[in-house]
């Protein structure tokens, strides 16, 4: 398992897929966060404005956080899901599968190795987008710090964040059985369509992949609780995801 | 003590759908041996190649290398195996030499002696001039030495190669013909298919001929004509089973 980590370390560490997208996630949510709370304290009537005053409730941090809440469940969906596409689909695009049989590294092993890097990758990521939103938030001039209880808020969407970045690994899944980019894709807009779609139902906090992005949400107006029992199914289903991913990589023949 | 057998297999068949890629094919490949597959578009050699490799299941038979069952996933027996079976061992975005220490690694090399096998393996398939570039700005041909650097830098006592000179230029071609002499002659079975009739001529024995998934007859490496030799033996044993 040791070989097969540090190749797959290696392998994310030179993908520009990886860079591209921490980059992203980094450096453009906290500015679309700062934006937002920017154009709706303008009070403008455009349809911006609108939007953005819709999206962003009270003053100064609160406000802000309050809208990085929102953005982190659907960042932090895509983000790691183009990367987990990318780790699991290339293998099959780029026709390496077959380099990774008739090893003494078994491809359990390596499809194990995958998830736990990626997993890494998505812990790094959420912290560095928290800390990313907390410089650009100071450098904007949100507010004032004071009476602020940020730690709590920000570890709650640090919690919510790396879940979902979990819940995006069901994403590589569907790329090794489906032996490629697409499948990937589209199962990622699924679940993302899904998951929007139970929470207006309001069965959102049953469904998995909406569950994180609630509990981000928690104390806002009209944001069901999140129990206990509702956030442990997250856990079970990266489990089970996980326990089908290996299971097909061992499985798994050349087509 | 009997010695084993580096690849063995026995009654190998292989199914999709209706198709029988594979049909009943037994083959051995000794130490020290080289052993040529040759046949037409088709005729099963990669299905047969895949299947002694663990990367297909067989229908029936049994496929064994050094006596161990190729199904077990991540088995150590695998650490005397190399192979070059589809695309080459060349992650795009990795250069050279990362490329061949991940290969190394995978390979069971132990940690403190991989950066020499690879220095080494670098050395030895002339790819000093792109080790530190990425394997995506590589031509087909040197793409092609680094899969087959990447299945010998943990020195495999048993080589699978399929069409190993695809995308070789002439001096490729030669530098494969003399790493596979080489490798036999210090004791490793080498089991390669080829198209070239030539390179196989020269240098491997015995020569099978498969066809429609069966081995149908051996060629003669010092016969006059292989080309002809092998056109004969097919056309023949597609008569035949048209008139049964």
């Amino acid at each position: 398992m040791r070989r097969a980590l540090a190749v797959e370390h290696l392998k994310l560490r030179r993908s520009m897929v990886v860079v591209v997208t921490t980059v992203f996630v980094v450096v453009f949510i906290p500015l679309l966060c700062v934006g937002f709370v920017a154009i709706a304290k303008s009070g403008g009537a455009g349809a911006a404005a609108l939007k953005a005053q819709a999206m962003v409730v009270g003053e100064g941090w609160e406000a802000y956080i309050g809208v990085l809440g929102q953005m982190v469940s659907v960042a932090m969906f895509i983000g790691p899901g183009m990367v987990v596409t990318w780790a699991f689909g290339r293998e099959h695009s780029d026709r390496t599968f077959p380099s990774l049989f008739a090893l003494p590294v078994s491809r359990r092993s390596i499809a194990a190795a995958k998830l736990v890097v990626l997993a890494g990758w998505g812990l790094a990521l959420i912290v560095l987008l928290l800390l990313g939103s907390v410089v650009a938030g100071l450098l904007a001039g949100v507010g004032p710090l004071d009476g602020v209880d940020l730690v709590p808020r920000l570890a709650r969407l640090g919690l919510a964040g790396f879940l979902t970045a979990l819940l995006a690994l069901t994403i590589g899944f569907v790329a090794s059985v489906g032996r490629g980019y697409l499948p990937a894709l589209g199962a990622m807009i699924l679940l993302t369509v899904m998951a929007q779609i139970s929470v207006l139902f309001g069965t959102g906090g049953w469904f998995p992949y909406a569950t994180p992005g609630l509990y981000a949400l928690a104390g806002v107006e009209g944001i069901p609780e999140v129990s206990v029992l509702q956030l442990l199914l997250v856990p079970v289903t990266v489990g089970i995801v996980a326990w089908l991913t290996v299971r097909w990589w061992e499985r798994a023949e050349v087509v | 003590m009997t010695e084993t057998v580096p690849i063995e297999a026995t009654s190998l068949v292989r199914v999709y759908g209706e198709e029988r890629a594979v049909d009943g094919v037994d083959l051995q490949v000794n130490a020290g041996e080289i052993h040529a597959i040759v046949g037409l578009n088709g005729a099963g050699k990669t299905t047969l190649m895949r299947m002694l490799l663990g990367m297909v299941r067989p229908t029936a038979g049994t496929a064994l290398i050094d006596g161990h069952d190729v199904t077990a996933d991540g088995s150590d027996v695998w650490k005397r195996v190399g192979c070059l079976v589809e695309t080459p061992f060349a992650y795009p975005e990795l250069t050279v030499r990362e490329n061949l220490w991940a290969a190394a690694l995978l390979h069971g090399v132990g940690r403190a002696r991989i950066d020499a096998e690879v220095a080494k393996a670098i050395d030895e398939f002339e790819l000093g001039h792109w080790a530190d570039r990425r394997s995506r700005v590589l031509s087909l041909g040197n793409k092609q030495r680094l899969g087959l650097a990447s299945a010998l830098v943990h020195h495999p006592s048993i080589l699978v190669l399929d069409e190993p000179a695809n995308a070789l230029d002439p001096a490729g071609v030669v530098f494969i013909r003399d790493l596979m002499r080489r490798s036999a002659e210090q004791g490793t079975a080498v089991l390669v298919s080829s198209h070239h009739f030539d390179q196989l001529a020269r240098v491997a024995y015995p020569i099978s001929l498969l066809h429609r998934g069966r081995i149908i007859g051996t060629l003669d490496p010092d016969g006059h004509d292989l080309e002809e030799e092998f056109f004969d033996q097919v056309y023949r044993y597609d008569r035949e089973r048209g008139a049964a």
